[in-house]
């Protein structure tokens, strides 16, 4: 998952950053005004927008309104110290999703970011299962048929991404974009290094295991090819990134 | 039921209103318009009282000189050898409750009315040496006649005593004059009558219209004052939360109101600007010190995520002590400032500083920071002052310390290595002043007039990072203000070419014991 931040205050960016790397293992690009938030925000390639308010350039307001005027439906935690109901309003109106008041708890703010990604994804429960794989967002752990399976941060990441989205063709762009952050080299064959690993740990869990991951040349990876439409354990289907899906097919 | 005086404050209660009705304006006004009416009324009364007896006894006394005249015609030739005269009474018509007595020169009684009492109480009413003077036939009355005052019966009459003349037989002899002495009198009672019916007619007069115009008077003013009372309503209605105050036309169009409507309505301007501004400075000052605490929480929080290794706690625990200093400068900072813009507590002493020392020593003493970011102050140390031995300025010592080196210290910050920060300080006759240059990036002009704003920064991702609190410049200002000094920034706007500099000018009125 891939979190933009946009944040003046740069020992807070620096530490609201540090958090959401090391807690859930999100890929963090840090924008330190108004302007260069938004900026970023036109590559739609983020699961989460962490907005402060109080912005240089261009105010948060301005930068949550442009994003939802370009249809993009990118779930945004606004980051505020004002008091009063009435901007807090304003901005759930806006088009905000949630909203935490400075000072704020760090462990709140991630707890919130999680869920937000969640939901914007469709899923309710931080633990999801497709067939017989159980992934739990909270504890970053996965069982298949209730065998624990060890897997690196990397193929978490990449597992946890995939099963967002069963079913579905991703290409190996969309997993670099949602993976990686902006300082990092989009090198293709990491990833494939990395589905390899995955699929490999994911198939030797279990005994005579169907393969879960599949790799479709030259277009992508698909978790869960063989579940029915109906079987589908996150019930709504993604909605939040219709423009990466129209560019990466 | 039980035996407390329930009445006890009632009288208390109007007395209080009584004293408030006394104290407001409209009720001084009746009752100053009533007592001048009153006086008026007074004066009417006394006037009038004065006239209608006046004209009264004047029309009396020509009545009683026409009647004695019609007596005088009575008189007549005797037809005795002597020539004598005699009274005939016979065609004589006079009011039945007049009374008239005639003489002869010689005293001999002509004639008098019936009803006649005698002279025994009568008295002149004229003044001089004869005032009370018995009447009587003896003594000649004066030509014009004289008054007497008489008591018939009870009745008060007024006698008038005159000479009258008649010729007797003109035919024979070619005639004889005689003299005769009339009294004729006739009761006062009717005049007092009829000048009190008149007197009674102004009085009654007046008081009528008191009783008219007292009420007609409150009801004018209940409507002169409207003007009065709308404008109260309105600047009643004026509060912390509602600042708008727009007068009624009535009250500005009153002469009276007008200067007031007009210091009401500049006052509350004043007031809401300063609330305006104090307001946006508590809001950013709350928004700084939850960032401030925001970065110190989290940086405690984050070192406690997760098992760390000695070094990360011991950089986590760096990072956080800077994040406390930052935090304790912003809150210096804004303490600086609140002093700086407090006002002096009148009949304080006016505090005094040598400027020439205090930039010698902020300059000796950011001497470091200055060969740390590889600037150079020119001139450097102990040369500061420039040719300036000293120069007192009225600005407390550790204010002044603050001004300088806000200013040097921002002119350090923005300068390239290998730049010059130039400090130059002259003192003409009155006014010591200051210039702080540097050879920065400059300020653009859009940013200009607001670098003196509180919180405000020119490039806020950059100056944060040098770990301003974007009140420094704020604090100069405020404390060359108070001085009574004047405090400007310039960059030239015509190019934007890095290395263009700002220059701070700072002039305050040289320090004067009067």
């Amino acid at each position: 998952m891939r979190v933009l931040l946009v944040e003046d205050e740069v020992r807070l960016a620096e530490n609201l950053a540090a958090a959401l790397r090391d807690g859930p293992g999100f890929a963090v690009d840090w924008a330190a005004d108004g302007e260069a938030g938004d900026e970023f925000a036109r590559n739609a390639c983020y699961d989460l927008i962490v907005l402060d308010l109080m912005l240089p350039r261009m105010d948060g307001q301005t930068v949550l309104k442009r994003l939802r005027a370009r249809r993009d439906a990118t779930p945004v935690l606004v980051l505020t110290a004002k008091d009063g109901s009435e901007s807090i309003i304003a901005l759930l109106n806006a088009g905000a999703d949630d909203y935490l008041a400075k000072p704020f708890d760090l462990g709140e703010l991630l707890a919130r970011a999680k869920a937000l990604i969640r939901r914007g994804k469709g899923a309710a429960h931080p633990t999801l299962s497709i067939l017989d794989l159980e992934v739990n967002t909270l504890e970053q752990t996965v069982r298949r048929r209730g065998t624990a399976v060890d897997l690196s941060p990397t193929e978490y990441r990449v597992l946890e991404y995939l099963i967002h989205r069963p079913r579905v063709i991703v290409s190996k762009r969309e997993l670099l974009e949602h993976l990686y952050d902006y300082n990092w080299e989009h090198h293709s064959n990491v990833i494939e290094v990395h589905v390899s690993n995955l699929r490999r740990k994911l198939d030797a869990a279990v005994p005579d295991a169907e393969p879960i991951v599949e790799t479709m040349r030259g277009r992508g990876y698909r978790l869960a090819p063989g579940l029915a439409w109906d079987q589908q354990t996150p019930a709504a289907p993604d909605t939040g990134h219709r423009l990466d899906m129209e560019r990466d097919q | 039921m039980t035996d407390r005086p329930p009445l006890q404050a009632a009288p208390r209660a109007s007395g209080f209103s009584r004293l408030l009705l006394r104290r407001s304006i409209a009720f001084r006004l009746i009752v100053a318009v009533l007592a001048v009416e009153l006086l008026s009324a007074v004066l009417v009364v006394a006037l009038s009282f004065g006239y209608e007896r006046h004209i009264h006894f004047r029309a009396f006394d020509v009545m009683l000189h026409g009647r004695a005249d019609s007596i005088l015609g009575a008189v007549q030739d005797a037809e005795d050898p002597d020539d004598h005269v005699m009274l005939d009474q016979n065609d004589l018509r006079v009011p039945p409750e007049d009374i008239y007595e005639v003489w002869d020169e010689e005293g001999k009684l002509l004639g008098r009315s019936p009803n006649w009492p005698g002279t025994a109480n009568a008295k002149t009413t004229e003044t001089g040496a004869e005032k009370g003077r018995p009447p009587g036939p003896s003594g000649a009355p004066p030509p014009r006649g004289e008054m007497l005052r008489m008591d018939v019966n009870g009745t008060p009459y007024l006698v008038l005593r005159m000479r009258g003349s008649r010729t007797v037989d003109p035919g024979e002899h070619g005639g004889k004059l005689r003299t005769v002495t009339i009294l004729y009198g006739s009761p006062t009672s009717h005049l007092w009558h009829a000048i009190r019916g008149a007197v009674e007619f102004y009085a009654v007069g007046s008081v009528v219209l008191l009783l008219v115009t007292g009420p007609l008077i409150a009801w004018l003013l209940h409507r002169g004052l409207l003007p009065l009372r709308q404008l109260a309503a309105l600047a009643a209605r004026v509060s912390v939360d509602a600042w708008h105050f727009s007068p009624p036309a009535s009250a500005r169009a009153t002469p009276e109101l007008a200067p007031l409507t007009h210091a009401l309505e500049s006052v509350l301007q004043r007031l809401e600007r300063s609330f305006v501004q104090q307001r946006a400075f508590v809001s950013d000052a709350a928004h700084e010190l939850k960032t401030a605490v925001a970065v110190q929480k989290s940086s405690l929080q984050l070192l406690s995520m997760k098992r760390r290794s000695a070094q990360e706690y011991q950089a986590g625990l760096e990072r956080c002590l800077a994040d406390s200093l930052r935090l304790e400068s912003l809150v210096a900072d804004m303490l600086a400032l609140a002093r700086a813009e407090s006002a002096t507590p009148e009949g304080a002493p006016q505090p005094r500083v040598d400027l020439a020392a205090c930039v010698r020593h902020v300059v000796a003493q950011l001497e470091t920071v200055a060969a740390l970011r590889q600037v150079r102050v020119d001139p450097p140390g102990i040369a500061a002052a420039g040719a300036v031995e000293t120069v007192n300025v009225s600005v407390p010592p550790e204010d002044c310390g603050l001004l300088v080196s806000n200013l040097l210290l921002n002119a350090l910050q923005h300068s390239p290595a290998g730049a010059v920060v130039e400090v130059q300080l002259t003192a003409e006759d009155d006014l010591a002043r200051l210039v702080i240059s540097d050879q920065g990036d400059g300020i653009p002009a859009e940013a200009l007039p607001h670098v003196f704003d509180r919180f405000y920064r020119g490039d806020p991702s950059r100056t944060r990072n040098t770990g301003g609190t974007g009140l420094g410049l704020a604090i100069a200002r405020a404390i060359v203000n108070k001085a009574g000094g004047t405090i400007s920034i310039a960059s030239p706007a015509a190019s934007n070419l890095p290395g263009r500099g700002t220059t701070v000018t700072v002039t305050l009125p040289v320090f004067s014991a009067a």
